[in-house]
């Protein structure tokens, strides 16, 4: 295996953070948090990852899309990989799809909290795989 | 023909066999009949009693018949006048008859001439009197009816609901001021306009004639709701206005203001999904954990699986403590008789939270004390809410309180009031968590506050305490340097 993958989680529930990080850490990936947008951005600045895996709803409704934006308009940025990860569908009644959002989400892809181990792994694998493509 | 009281008539006339041929007759015919010998006496008998019909010799000493006349008319109109003249001319007659008498009688007349004037005289005069008493009864209907109206009128006019009436083409008929003010018309102009194009709202209009089209039935109601052109929510109910026959006259609709109910629906709904994403986080959280052991991503280490049970337990509790919150909530929105109230003394209560929370207090090194004013008069009360809220405000205290701080619990008048304060010396809140910190759900962002749990509920519950006892909550807070709540309840005054 070649060296290890970093991987940046933001999201300002610890639990989910701790979870998810125990899955990725269990997977050989490293992992490092945020628990805020100044945080994370912060991190992102002094660091490099290979992906980034986001809560939508932090903090505001919108923190993730913010978030999101930011990187995507960032040169150094942009081609990180994005996972973002939401139970908006619980607080807004809206199913987010990633064909139909994908344009404005600017994100690479899109899931539902919580995430079972193995499709969370899954779904990192494939969005390394498909930036290595690139 | 006057079956009830037998018609009274004068005679006037200077020749005394005039008099006594025509009361004969007359009397005969049971009639009243009385005399004058000229026409001066015969006219102040006419204003002394009611006549129904003189009888008037046109040449008269003192006062002629063409002058009694006149007084006759302007006197009371109903009083039939026969003129007799020894001058059958056509001239006096004419001249007689223009100024109102109603017959005349040529001297000499036989008794058959002389009834059957006078005869056709009194029938006349009961059909003009049956002409004014009928109508005078249409008038008083009349006057009924324009009150009824009017009456109805008033109470269309006083409804809370927009009240608008059409005809049959659609055109408007009646308007009342709440409908004028809902839907921003001016009445006057409104009304006798047609439908179409006035309401600003293709659909309104559209229902509304569509009303006017359908066969009607009196049960027919079309219900829509619109939004008006203010953004309040209006609710319209179109009826058909149907007579017997089944034929559509006009609609009516009626405008229900529901802005409100509408508001209180979205936050219904807004508090239940917002309650609905808070019960899932905790029950995500555990079936996370679960999953990590389940996947054996803890490797068997049999620490790091006791930890992720202990947190699964944790959120567990945590979830136990949003429900139970929920359903405190739940209850102090209950109001009114299903709560029992009793006057009650405040340093008890607060001085059992006190206790309840020393342990809390030590164990944290936190150092939790109450003063109460020596006498403090009673507050009208339920005390398990007010116990409730105590423990609420002591236990958040406590909670963001680092070791080695304070909370100080007390009990004093303020003003004519109770006041009741909890002050810390934990992490303190900014500006903006302040003015939101009494909401559901919120919870101050402070690195240090993450680490704490809570529903988010407690100070909510709080404050619907405290309005429900007609109180005041507020907070005074520093970042870093504590917090003050503070509580007003007014004094139990009796009688």
């Amino acid at each position: 295996m070649d060296e290890q993958k970093r991987i940046l989680l933001v999201d300002d529930d610890p639990d989910f953070i701790d979870i998810n990080r125990m899955i990725l850490e269990a997977a050989d990936y490293a992992v490092d948090e945020a628990h805020s947008v100044p945080e994370a951005l912060e991190k992102l600045s002094n660091a490099t990852y290979d992906v980034l895996i986001l809560d939508l709803m932090m903090e505001d409704r919108d923190s993730g899309f913010a978030l999101a934006y930011a990187v995507r308009s960032d040169e150094r940025l942009r081609t990180i990989p994005i996972l973002m990860l939401t139970s908006a569908e619980e607080k807004t009644g809206f199913m987010f799809q990633l064909s139909q959002d994908q344009e404005w989400m600017k994100v690479d892809d899109f899931a539902a909290k919580p995430l079972k181990p193995a499709d969370l792994i899954a779904r990192i694998e494939k969005l390394l795989g498909r930036n290595a493509d690139q | 023909m006057t079956a009830a009281a037998p018609s009274r008539i004068l005679i006037v006339d200077d020749e005394e066999i005039i008099r006594i041929g025509c009361q004969r007759i007359l009397e005969d015919a049971n009639l009243i009949v009385d005399q004058a010998e000229n026409g001066r006496a015969g006219w102040e008998m006419i204003q002394q009693t009611p006549y129904d019909m003189v009888l008037l010799d046109l040449m008269m000493p003192e006062m002629g018949g063409l002058e009694v006349l006149d007084e006759v008319q302007k006197y009371d109109d109903k009083i039939i006048p026969i003129i007799i003249t020894g001058f059958a001319t056509i001239e006096t007659a004419v001249d007689a008859m223009r100024k109102g008498a109603y017959d005349y009688l040529p001297k000499p007349f036989s008794p058959d001439e002389l009834r059957t004037k006078v005869n056709r005289g009194l029938e006349k005069r009961w059909l003009m009197l049956q002409t004014e008493q009928l109508r005078e009864e249409r008038d008083r209907n009349l006057l009924e009816l324009t009150n009824e109206k009017s009456r109805t009128l008033t109470l269309i006019n006083c409804m809370r609901e927009g009240f608008v009436a059409t005809n049959r083409s659609g055109q408007i008929v009646l308007m009342n001021p709440a409908a004028q003010h809902m839907l921003r018309l001016n009445r006057e102009k409104a009304i006798g306009s047609a439908v179409a194009g006035l309401f600003g709202n293709p659909e309104l209009e559209q229902k509304i004639a569509a009303t006017l089209e359908t066969v009607a039935r009196t049960t027919t109601v079309t219900h829509m709701e619109f939004k008006a052109s203010d953004a309040r929510v209006l609710q319209a109910n179109i009826s058909p206005i149907v007579v017997d026959q089944g034929e559509t006259l006009g609609t009516v609709t009626i405008l229900i203001d529901v802005t409100e109910d509408k508001k209180v629906e979205q936050m219904k709904s807004d508090f239940v999904s917002l309650v609905s994403h808070e019960l899932k986080s905790p029950v995500a959280a555990i079936a996370g954990y679960l999953n990590l052991i389940i996947d054996g991503l803890t490797g068997g280490n049999p620490e790091k699986e006791r930890d992720i049970i202990v947190r699964s337990r944790d959120k567990a509790d945590s979830l136990l403590a949003l429900i139970n919150d929920l359903l405190d909530m739940a209850r102090a929105e209950r109001r009114g008789a299903a709560k029992v109230r009793a006057p009650l003394d405040i340093v008890p209560l607060l001085g059992e939270s006190v206790q309840f929370y020393q342990n809390d207090a030590r164990s944290k090194s936190v150092s939790l004390t109450l003063t109460a004013a020596e006498t403090l008069p009673q507050i009208l009360g339920n005390s398990d809410d007010l116990s409730r809220l105590f423990a609420n405000l002591i236990s958040n205290a406590i909670k963001y309180t680092l070791a080695n701080g304070k909370v100080e619990v007390s009990a004093r008048m303020h003003e004519d009031q109770v006041e009741i304060s909890v002050s810390d010396t934990g992490i303190g809140m900014s500006g903006q968590d302040l003015e939101k910190i009494f909401g559901e759900f919120y919870r101050a962002k402070n690195a240090l506050a993450r680490k704490i749990t809570g529903t988010g509920l407690g100070l909510a519950i709080c404050r619907r305490i405290v309005q429900d006892h007609h109180g005041h909550i507020a907070v005074e807070s520093q970042l870093d340097v504590g917090s003050t709540f503070r509580v007003t309840l007014p004094v139990y005054k009796n009688k």
